[in-house]
C-alpha cells in the first residue's frame, strides 16, 4: 500500500468514528470505537515506516482556496513521517487505554459505577452536586453520557487535526489545523466536567496561551510568506536564504516563541502542569505523547527546514533556552509531590533537552558543521521519540494509580507493587527510559545529545565554546536529578510501606490499562536495545536538514567487510573488528550493533556504546550472579528471608518512614536559593509556653516562572481588564460618548493618512 | 593539626599484652571469690553473709558460682574471717561445652553490642575495650550498630521487659552463624534485678547462649576472654560449679 | 529569703490553707490545700528561688500523700509541700502550668500510681508503653502484686506516636532502641521533612526495672545494693544518697574519717565520670586521638579506684553508718597522685582541644539551652550550670562535711555543647582541688557507726556527677523499706534534652546527645 492511500485510511477511519460516537452511546461502543483508534494508529505508522524506510514519500495538492493565492498542500516529507510515525506509535496505546478507561479519573469512575447500578435515574450524589456546582440544571443524566460521547469526538478530531498538522504542505493548511488542534485540547480538558471548576481556569490558560504562540508564529510564516511571495513551504524554502538577518532573527523569535509555547519551554510553560492536572486521564497521554512533538516541530520545520540560519545566533539562544528548561523542569519534577504535576515538570525537562539538541543542530548547520549538525539532529528526534514512548506510558500508569487509589499524592500512596505488581513493572520500566538507565532508549538519546554536546570543541569560536560547555553541564546536572527523581517517584509510589488509608481497595489494572503499558515498555526497551537500526531510519529524515548523513558516523557499517565503506580508515574499522564489533555479523542484518561518537582532528577520541551488547552482557551478568549465589556459595546454607532491621521498634508503622518531601528535600534545601519559598511557621500550646500542641509549618513555593512571567502578566491583563471595566458604568449619554470619541478618531486617522 | 600527632606519639603505647602475655597491672579487675576447703564455721556463715547465693556447701568444701556474685564484698570486708579473693579475669565459660567453636569465628568478627537493661558499668567496660588500653581492633572485634553485619550478639543486662522484643527483634536479625555473649552478672542470673516483675533473669530466658562472662560489671580484660573464647582462640575457664544444678 | 521571710509570706497569702507540719533547721514541711497548691508551688519555684526537686507520691493506709520538694540556697533550706487526700480521691491539680520541671513526675506518677492530675496536657505511655502495656496498670500500687513477672504482651497495634509537626511530607524518623555502636537503649522519634530534624522526641523506659517497687518490704542493707547498681557509673553518688537518707533517719552521728573518706570517693568518682563524658564528646566529633587521649585518662581512673577500693565502679564500699571498709592513708595518698597525673593530662587535652578549630566548629552553638529554659526544665548539674544556672547541692545544701571544703562552682552562660566541655573540664579541676583537702583531712579513726534502724522517712541527696540525685526513703517499723523513690539528674536533664536538639541538622544529633552527658539507666531506673 502506498502512503497517500494509508493517510487517506487513516482520515477516513477517524470521520467513521467520529460519526460513530456522535450516532450511538458510546458506553455500548466502546470496544469498536477502540478498534477503530487502533486502526486509524497503525495506519498512521504505516504511512510513517513507508515514508521513512521506503523513501515514499508524497506531495498532493488538494485545492487552491479562491481568493487567496494559495494552494492546500498535503505533503509527507521524512521530516514528517518521523512525526507522523511516532504520532501513531503513541496513538495506538492510548486509543486502547481511552477505550478500557472512562472519560476521567477516579470521579469518572464513581460515575460509571454509579450509572450501571442504578440505570440512568439514579446517580451518586457527587455527581449531583459537581453538576449542580457546573451550573448545568439539566438531569443527571445529561451530564454524563454526552460528556463521553463528546470526548471521543474530540478524540478522533484531535487525532486528525495532529495528522493534518504534520501532512501541512502550506502556512493555511498548517495554521487551520494547528487551530483546529488547539481548540479540540481545550475542549477535551473542559469536558471533564465532573472535576473542580478550577480545571476550566486551566483548560483556557491552555487555550489563551497556545492562541498567543499560534499568533506568534502566524506572525513569522506571514513574514517569510510575505519575502517568498507565496504560502507554499516549498516557495518559502527556496525564498528563505535571501531574508536579511534581522528578518531572520525575527521569524526565529516568532516561531521559537510561537511553537515554544506548545511545546512548553520556558518562560511559557506555566500552562503545562495546570492542564495535565486538569485533563481527563485518558487524553493526557495523549497530550504529553503527541501533541508537545507539535511544537518541537514546528521550531524544527520552521528554523532547520524553511529557514536555515544563516549565523549562530539563534541556534545558541535555543541551545540556552532548552537546556534552562531542562534544569527548570527537572528541579521542579524532583521537588514535587504530585505524580501529574511532576511528570508535567519532567516533560518540560525533555522538551529542553530535545530543544537543545535542535539548537545544536542549527548552530552546527550555520557554522558549517553538517556531520555534527547530523547527529545533533539525530539525537534530538531520537529523544523527542523516546520521550513520547516514555511518558506515554508513566502517564498510562499515573492514571492507573490515581484511579485505583483517589490520589496522586506521593506522600500518601506507597507500598503499591504489592498489589499491583504488573503496573508496577510497567512502570518501573517507564521509570528506567526516562531516567536515562541502559538498556533502555532514555540513555542512547541521553548519550548523544550529551556527546554532542562534548563535539563543540570544533567549532571555532570561543564564545560558541563556552555556551555549549555550560549548557553541557546543565544537561548533566538535569540527567543526574532525573536519577534522584524518578528514584523517589518509583520507591514511593510503589516500594515501602503502604501509607493508604486501610479501606481503599487496590487491584491490579485491568488488560485494557495493561495491554498499552506493556506495549509501551516493550518500545522502550526495544528503542533502546537497538539503536542501530532506528539511527539510520532517523538520518533519512535529518539528511536533508543537516546537508550531511550521520549514519556512518554513528553506526559504523561493521557488519560489512572491512572494506566497504570509504569513509572509515581501514584501520580504525579493523580495530573495532578485533574488538568484536561484528560479532552477529552472519545472523543479523543491518549495519553493526556498536554506537560511535568519534571526535574529531583536534580530539581524536572514540566513544562506544552498544546497548544490544549492554543487555546481552547485563542477562548474562544476573544469571552468573544467580548461578555463583545460589548453586555455589550459597548451596549447603539454608536461605532465611527475614523481616527488615528497624532498630528493634515494636511496630515499624507507614508513619515512621520516608516520605516523598523528605526524600527531595536535600535537593529542595539546596535548591532554595532558586526556589525562594515564603516561610509560615505557628507554634500552638496548651497550658503552658512549654507544651506543645502543634509545630505548623508551611512553604509556600511560587514557581519561578509563575513569579517572573505568568503573575506579571496576569497582573496586566487584570489591570487592563479592570481599566476596561471602568468604562462600563451602564450610562447610556458615555457609551453614546465613546462612540462619537472613536468615530472622531478613525476620521482623524483616516485624514492622516490620506493628506501623508 | 599536627599536634595531636605529636601528642599521640608522645602517649606512647598503652596496649596490653593480653592474650599474648598476661595483664599485670593493678587495677584491671575486681577479683572474684575463691570456692574450695574453709573451716567448718566459716561455711554456713559465708553462706549466709552473700545476698545473690554465691555460695553453697558440698560436703563441707564451698563452692562458689561465679555467674552469680555482684561484688558487694560482704563475704570479705568487715567480717572476721573473709573468703579468699582472687585477681583472675579470664572468666569466660562456655555453657555446658556442647559448642563447636572455630571456623566461621577464626577470623576477624563484627560485634553488635545491645543494651537489655544495663546499669551502664557493664556497657561502659565494652566501650573500654575501643580505649588504648585494650584496643579490641588489634585482635580483629569490631563493633557494628546493624545486627545484619553481626557475628557475635554481645547482651549485656537482665533483659527488661520492655527490651525482650528488641532483643528477640536483633538475634533474628543477625545472619546464621551467629553466637551470643552474655556479659555481667544480670545477663547470666539477673544480678540484683533478678526478682524484679518486669526483668527476666538473665538473657537465657530469652534467647540460647552460648558464652557467659561473670563479674559486675565485667572488667574489660573478661570480655575480651570470652570474646576470645567465643571465637575459639582461648580455652574457656574452668567452671567451680555447674551452674545448671544450683539454685535453679 | 529565709525562713521567717517565707513562713510571714505564707501566712498572708494563704491563711488557713497552708500550714507549717513540722520544721527542722534544714527543713519545713508545708501542709496544703489542694487549691492553693499550684500556686504556692508556682511562688517558690518562680519567686522565691527555690529549686524543684521532685515529687513523692506515698500511699497511706487510707490516704495519698504527695510530697513536692523545694529546696534553695543556704538558710531557705528544704521545703516539702505535702498535700493528702483519700485513696479514693485519685484527681490532683496539676501544677506543670507554673513549674515545667514537674512535667514528668505528674507523668510517672499517672502511670504507675493511677492518679490523674488535672490541667495536665499528656498524661499516659510514659514509663509504661502504651503499645505494650494493657490499661489500668498501677504497679506501684500497695495491692500491685509485683512477685510475678508480666507476661510478655502483644504489641498494640493501634499505638500512633505522637506528633506535633504538621507541615506537607513530615514524618516520624524512629531511632532505636537498638541504634549506633555502643548505647544505650532508648528510642527516639525525630519528626522532620527530611535533612533537618524539627523536634525529637525521646521514648524513654526501655530499661526501667522497677528498682522502686523491688525495693519495698527489703530491709535497707539490701536495698543499697539497688541503690548502687541501678545506675552504675554513678554508682557511689547514689549509694551515698541512699546512705544518707537512711542515716538521716536513724539520726546517726558518723565518724569524721567516713564523711572524709565519701568526699573523697565521691570526687573520685566525679573526676572518672567526667573523664568518661569528655571522652564520649571527643568521639562523638570523631576527634580520634582527643578520643584516645581521654579514653586513657578514663581506663587510668578506673584502675586508681579499683586499686584503692577493689572496684572500677566503687562497689561494696558504703555501709550504713559509714563504709563497709577502711581506705589506708597511704592508698589514698597514692590514688591522688595518680589523680593529680590524670587531671594534668586532661588539662593538656583541653589546652589543645581549644585551639582545635574542627572540634570547635562542631560544639558551638550547637544544642543550646537558655539559662530562662534551663531554669524552668529544671535542669541540674553540669547541664544547667553551661546555662548559667549556677547551682550545686554541694554548695546549697551541703552534707557529708562539703561546708568545711574550699571550691569554686563553675559556670558558664553560653549554654552550647562548649560550654558543656568546659563545665566538665572546670569541674574535674575542682574534684582534684577537694580530694587533696580531702586527703589532707584524714585522721585516724574508725569509718562505720553502728546504725539502730528506727522507723521513718526523709530525704537524702547528693550532687553526683551528672547534678542532684535525691533519694526518698520511708523505713517501717520493722527497718524495712516501705517506699523507696529516686530522683535521679538524668530525670530531669532526659526532660530538658528535647531542647537542645530542635531545628538541627541531623548530623549533629550524637554530638548533642553526648554533650548533654545523660544516663539512660539512671533515669529509667
Amino acid at each position: 500500500m502506498d502512503t497517500p492511500t494509508l493517510i487517506s485510511i487513516f482520515f477516513a477511519l477517524c470521520g467513521a468514528g467520529i460519526l460513530l460516537s456522535l450516532a450511538a452511546p458510546p458506553s455500548r461502543q466502546g470496544n469498536v470505537l477502540a478498534w477503530l483508534g487502533c486502526l486509524a494508529s497503525v495506519a498512521l505508522v504505516l504511512a510513517g515506516a513507508n515514508a521513512l524506510l521506503a523513501g515514499k514519500t508524497f506531495s498532493q495538492p488538494l485545492w487552491t482556496l479562491p481568493g487567496l493565492a494559495a494552494t492546500l498542500t498535503v505533503k509527507l516529507d521524512s521530516l514528517s513521517a518521523v512525526f507522523i510515525f511516532i504520532t501513531g506509535l503513541v496513538l495506538f496505546p492510548a486509543s486502547i487505554f481511552a477505550g478500557s478507561a472512562p472519560a476521567s479519573g477516579a470521579a469518572g469512575r464513581a460515575l460509571a459505577v454509579g450509572r450501571d447500578a442504578d440505570g440512568q435515574s439514579n446517580v451518586s450524589e457527587s455527581l449531583a452536586r459537581s453538576v449542580r456546582r457546573e451550573g448545568a440544571p439539566n438531569s443527571s443524566r445529561g451530564g454524563c453520557a454526552p460528556q463521553n460521547r463528546a470526548f471521543t469526538v474530540f478524540m478522533f478530531g484531535l487525532y486528525a487535526s495532529i495528522a493534518m498538522v504534520f501532512l501541512a504542505g502550506d502556512v493555511v493548511l498548517f495554521l487551520l489545523a494547528w487551530e483546529a488542534m488547539s481548540i479540540l485540547c481545550w475542549l477535551l480538558i473542559v469536558c471533564a466536567r465532573e472535576k473542580e471548576i478550577g480545571h476550566a481556569g486551566s483548560g483556557y490558560l491552555l487555550l489563551a496561551t497556545g492562541e498567543a504562540g499560534t499568533l506568534a508564529a502566524a506572525m513569522g510564516f506571514l513574514l517569510l510568506a510575505v519575502a517568498a511571495g507565496s504560502l507554499d513551504f516549498g516557495a518559502i524554502k527556496s525564498a528563505a536564504s535571501g531574508l536579511s538577518a534581522g528578518l531572520q532573527w525575527a521569524v526565529f523569535l516568532l516561531s521559537f516563541f510561537g511553537f515554544g509555547v506548545k511545546a512548553g519551554l520556558v518562560p511559557m510553560n506555566f500552562w503545562l502542569p495546570r492542564a495535565y492536572v486538569a485533563a481527563p486521564r485518558a487524553f493526557v497521554p495523549v497530550l504529553a505523547g503527541a501533541t508537545l512533538n507539535l511544537g518541537l516541530y514546528g521550531i524544527l520545520r520552521v528554523n532547520a527546514d524553511l529557514m536555515p540560519a544563516a549565523h549562530a545566533g539563534p541556534g545558541l539562544l535555543a541551545l540556552v533556552v532548552g537546556t534552562l528548561s531542562a534544569l527548570v523542569g527537572m528541579l521542579y519534577a524532583t521537588t514535587d509531590n504530585d505524580l501529574k504535576i511532576m511528570l508535567a515538570h519532567s516533560s518540560i525537562e525533555n522538551v529542553g533537552i530535545v530543544a537543545a539538541g535542535f539548537g545544536a543542530g542549527m548552530v552546527f548547520v550555520a557554522t558549517n558543521h553538517p556531520a555534527l549538525a547530523a547527529i545533533a539532529f539525530v539525537a534530538a528526534l531520537y529523544h523527542l521519540i523516546n520521550h513520547s514512548l516514555y511518558k506515554t506510558l508513566l502517564f498510562f500508569g499515573v492514571g492507573e494509580i490515581e484511579a485505583q487509589t483517589g490520589t496522586r499524592d506521593m506522600d500518601r500512596l506507597g507500598g503499591l507493587s504489592k498489589w499491583t505488581p504488573l503496573t508496577a513493572l510497567a512502570f518501573l520500566a517507564g521509570t528506567l527510559s526516562i531516567a536515562a538507565l541502559p538498556p533502555f532508549n532514555g540513555f542512547v538519546s541521553e548519550w548523544l545529545t550529551l556527546q554532542t554536546m562534548l563535539r563543540s570543541a570544533e567549532l571555532s569560536s570561543t564564545g560558541a565554546k563556552m555556551v555549549f560547555a555550560l549548557c553541557g553541564a546543565g544537561l548533566a546536572l538535569t540527567a543526574a536529578l532525573a536519577v534522584t527523581c524518578f528514584v523517589k517517584v518509583y520507591a514511593m509510589s510503589f516500594l515501602g510501606m503502604r501509607r493508604l488509608d486501610e479501606n481503599q481497595k487496590v487491584s491490579e489494572a485491568k488488560s485494557g490499562a495493561l495491554a498499552p503499558m506493556a506495549i509501551l515498555a516493550a518500545l522502550c526497551l526495544a528503542f533502546g536495545v537497538l539503536p542501530t537500526y532506528i539511527i539510520p531510519a532517523l538520518d533519512t529524515a535529518t539528511n536533508p536538514l543537516a546537508g550531511a548523513s550521520a549514519a556512518d558516523n554513528l553506526v559504523p557499517p561493521f557488519f560489512a567487510s572491512n572494506t566497504a565503506h570509504n569513509s572509515l580508515p581501514p584501520a580504525f574499522v579493523e580495530d573495532f573488528h578485533n574488538l568484536g564489533a561484528q560479532v552477529g555479523q552472519n545472523v543479523l542484518p543491518g549495519r553493526g550493533l556498536v554506537v560511535l561518537h568519534r571526535g574529531g582532528a583536534k580530539n581524536p577520541v572514540v566513544f562506544a556504546m552498544s546497548t544490544s551488547y549492554m543487555i546481552v552482557v547485563l542477562v548474562f551478568l544476573l544469571l552468573l550472579t544467580y548461578v555463583v549465589i545460589r548453586l555455589w556459595l550459597t548451596r549447603s546454607r539454608k536461605l532465611e528471608r527475614r523481616l527488615r532491621w528497624d532498630g528493634g521498634v515494636r511496630n515499624l508503622l507507614p508513619e515512621m518512614t520516608y516520605t516523598a518531601t523528605g526524600f527531595s528535600n536535600p535537593v529542595r534545601v539546596i535548591f532554595d536559593a532558586v526556589f525562594r519559598p515564603t516561610t509560615v511557621e505557628d507554634t500552638r500550646e496548651t497550658v503552658a509556653e512549654h507544651f506543645r500542641t502543634a509545630i505548623i509549618r508551611e512553604k509556600e513555593r511560587v514557581h519561578l516562572v509563575d513569579k517572573l512571567v505568568f503573575h506579571p502578566i496576569r497582573t496586566a491583563v487584570m489591570w487592563f481588564a479592570s481599566c476596561l471595566a471602568r468604562m462600563h458604568h451602564g450610562r447610556f449619554n458615555a457609551y453614546a460618548a465613546y462612540a462619537l470619541a472613536t468615530l472622531l478618531v478613525v476620521l482623524v486617522v483616516f485624514l492622516l493618512f490620506q493628506t501623508s | 593539626m599536627s599536634q595531636w600527632v605529636i601528642n599521640g606519639i608522645r602517649a606512647g603505647i598503652k596496649t596490653t599484652a593480653y592474650p599474648a602475655k598476661p595483664e599485670t597491672a593493678a587495677g584491671v579487675t575486681p577479683g572474684l571469690p575463691v570456692g574450695g576447703d574453709y573451716p567448718a564455721n566459716n561455711v554456713n556463715s559465708l553462706i549466709s553473709l552473700c545476698p545473690t547465693r554465691v555460695f553453697s556447701d558440698s560436703d563441707g568444701q564451698i563452692i562458689v558460682d561465679r555467674r552469680r556474685c555482684i561484688h558487694c564484698y560482704r563475704c570479705v570486708r568487715g567480717v572476721e574471717r573473709p573468703v579468699n579473693w582472687e585477681q583472675s579475669y579470664e572468666w569466660g565459660t562456655v555453657r555446658d561445652g556442647q559448642h563447636e567453636f572455630g571456623q566461621p569465628f577464626e577470623r576477624s568478627i563484627h560485634i553488635c553490642v545491645v543494651d537489655a537493661g544495663d546499669c551502664g558499668a557493664c556497657l561502659n567496660e565494652v566501650k573500654q575495650l575501643n580505649n588504648p588500653y585494650y584496643n579490641m581492633h588489634r585482635l580483629g572485634f569490631f563493633i557494628t550498630p546493624t545486627p545484619r553485619h553481626a557475628d557475635v550478639l554481645l547482651v549485656v543486662g537482665p533483659v527488661t521487659d520492655h527490651m525482650k522484643f528488641a532483643l528477640k527483634k536483633v538475634y533474628d536479625a543477625m545472619p546464621a552463624p551467629k553466637r551470643v555473649v552474655a556479659v555481667g552478672a544480670c545477663a547470666l542470673t539477673g544480678g540484683v534485678f533478678a526478682e524484679s516483675f518486669v526483668c527476666a533473669k538473665g538473657v537465657r530466658d530469652v534467647l540460647p547462649v552460648d558464652v557467659e562472662v561473670p563479674g559486675n560489671p565485667a572488667p574489660p580484660l573478661a570480655i575480651l576472654h570470652g570474646l576470645l573464647v567465643a571465637t575459639g582462640r582461648k580455652a574457656p575457664a574452668m567452671k567451680d560449679a555447674d551452674p545448671t544444678n544450683l539454685h535453679e | 529569703m529565709n525562713r521567717p521571710e517565707l513562713k510571714e509570706q505564707i501566712a498572708q497569702r494563704w491563711p488557713g490553707q497552708v500550714q507549717c507540719r513540722s520544721e527542722s533547721a534544714s527543713l519545713c514541711e508545708l501542709a496544703c490545700a489542694r487549691a492553693a497548691l499550684p500556686e504556692l508551688c508556682a511562688r517558690l519555684f518562680l519567686e522565691w528561688n527555690f529549686s524543684f526537686a521532685g515529687l513523692i507520691v506515698e500511699e497511706g493506709a487510707s490516704e495519698w500523700q504527695l510530697r513536692y520538694a523545694f529546696y534553695g540556697e543556704g538558710d531557705a533550706g528544704w521545703v516539702h509541700v505535702l498535700v493528702t487526700a483519700p485513696l479514693a480521691e485519685k484527681t490532683f491539680p496539676s501544677i506543670v502550668k507554673f513549674v515545667h520541671a514537674a512535667d514528668w513526675h505528674e507523668r510517672e506518677a499517672e502511670d504507675l500510681f493511677g492518679i490523674h492530675f488535672e490541667g495536665h496536657p499528656r498524661l499516659g505511655d510514659f514509663i509504661l508503653h502504651d503499645d505494650a502495656w494493657q490499661e489500668n496498670v498501677e504497679p506501684m500500687r500497695r495491692h500491685f502484686d509485683a512477685r510475678e513477672a508480666m507476661r510478655h504482651r502483644k504489641p498494640d497495634e493501634d499505638w500512633r506516636p505522637h506528633r506535633i509537626v504538621q507541615e506537607p511530607g513530615a514524618f516520624v524518623m524512629p531511632v532505636g532502641p537498638k541504634f549506633s555502636g555502643v548505647t544505650e537503649s532508648v528510642h527516639f522519634l525525630l519528626e522532620t521533612v527530611g535533612e533537618d530534624v524539627i523536634r525529637s522526641t525521646p521514648r524513654l523506659f526501655y530499661k526501667w526495672r522497677a528498682i522502686e517497687k523491688m525495693a519495698e518490704d527489703k530491709t535497707a542493707d539490701e536495698v543499697l545494693l539497688l541503690a548502687e547498681r541501678f545506675a552504675a557509673t554513678t554508682a557511689f553518688a547514689h549509694g551515698l544518697a541512699f546512705c544518707q537518707a537512711v542515716e538521716t533517719i536513724c539520726g546517726a552521728n558518723l565518724p569524721l574519717r567516713a564523711k572524709i573518706l565519701r568526699v573523697f570517693l565521691a570526687e573520685l568518682e566525679r573526676l572518672r565520670q567526667h573523664a568518661g563524658a569528655i571522652q564520649e564528646i571527643c568521639e562523638s566529633t570523631a576527634l580520634a586521638v582527643a578520643n584516645a587521649h581521654a579514653g586513657i585518662c578514663e581506663e587510668e581512673l578506673l584502675r586508681i579506684s579499683c586499686e584503692l577500693t577493689g572496684h572500677r565502679y566503687l562497689f561494696g564500699l558504703l555501709a550504713l553508718g559509714g563504709l563497709l571498709c577502711d581506705l589506708p592513708d597511704d592508698a589514698c595518698a597514692k590514688a591522688l597522685e595518680k589523680s593529680q597525673k590524670v587531671l594534668t593530662q586532661l588539662n593538656r587535652l583541653e589546652k589543645q582541644l581549644r585551639v582545635s578549630s574542627s572540634f570547635l566548629d562542631r560544639l558551638e552553638e550547637v544544642g543550646i539551652v537558655p539559662e530562662r529554659t534551663a531554669m524552668v526544665y529544671g535542669l541540674l548539674g553540669p547541664i544547667a550550670r553551661a546555662s548559667g544556672v549556677v547551682r550545686d547541692l554541694r554548695r546549697a545544701q551541703p552534707y557529708s562535711g562539703y561546708e568545711n571544703l574550699q571550691f569554686d562552682v563553675p559556670g558558664e552562660q553560653e549554654g552550647d555543647g562548649y560550654a558543656r566541655l568546659r563545665i566538665l573540664f572546670a569541674e574535674a579541676r575542682q574534684s582534684v582541688r577537694i580530694m587533696e583537702q580531702a586527703a589532707a583531712a584524714l585522721q585516724s579513726g574508725s569509718v562505720r557507726e553502728p546504725l539502730q534502724l528506727r522507723a521513718g522517712a526523709a530525704l537524702g541527696w547528693v550532687e553526683a556527677p551528672r547534678g542532684g540525685a535525691f533519694h526518698w526513703v520511708r523505713l517501717d517499723e520493722k527497718g524495712k523499706v516501705a517506699r523507696y523513690r529516686i530522683v535521679p539528674p538524668s530525670f530531669a536533664n532526659w526532660h530538658g534534652f528535647h531542647l537542645s536538639v530542635e531545628k538541627f541538622a541531623f548530623q549533629d544529633f550524637p554530638i548533642m546527645l553526648s554533650t548533654f552527658n545523660l544516663s539512660v539507666a539512671e533515669n529509667d531506673r
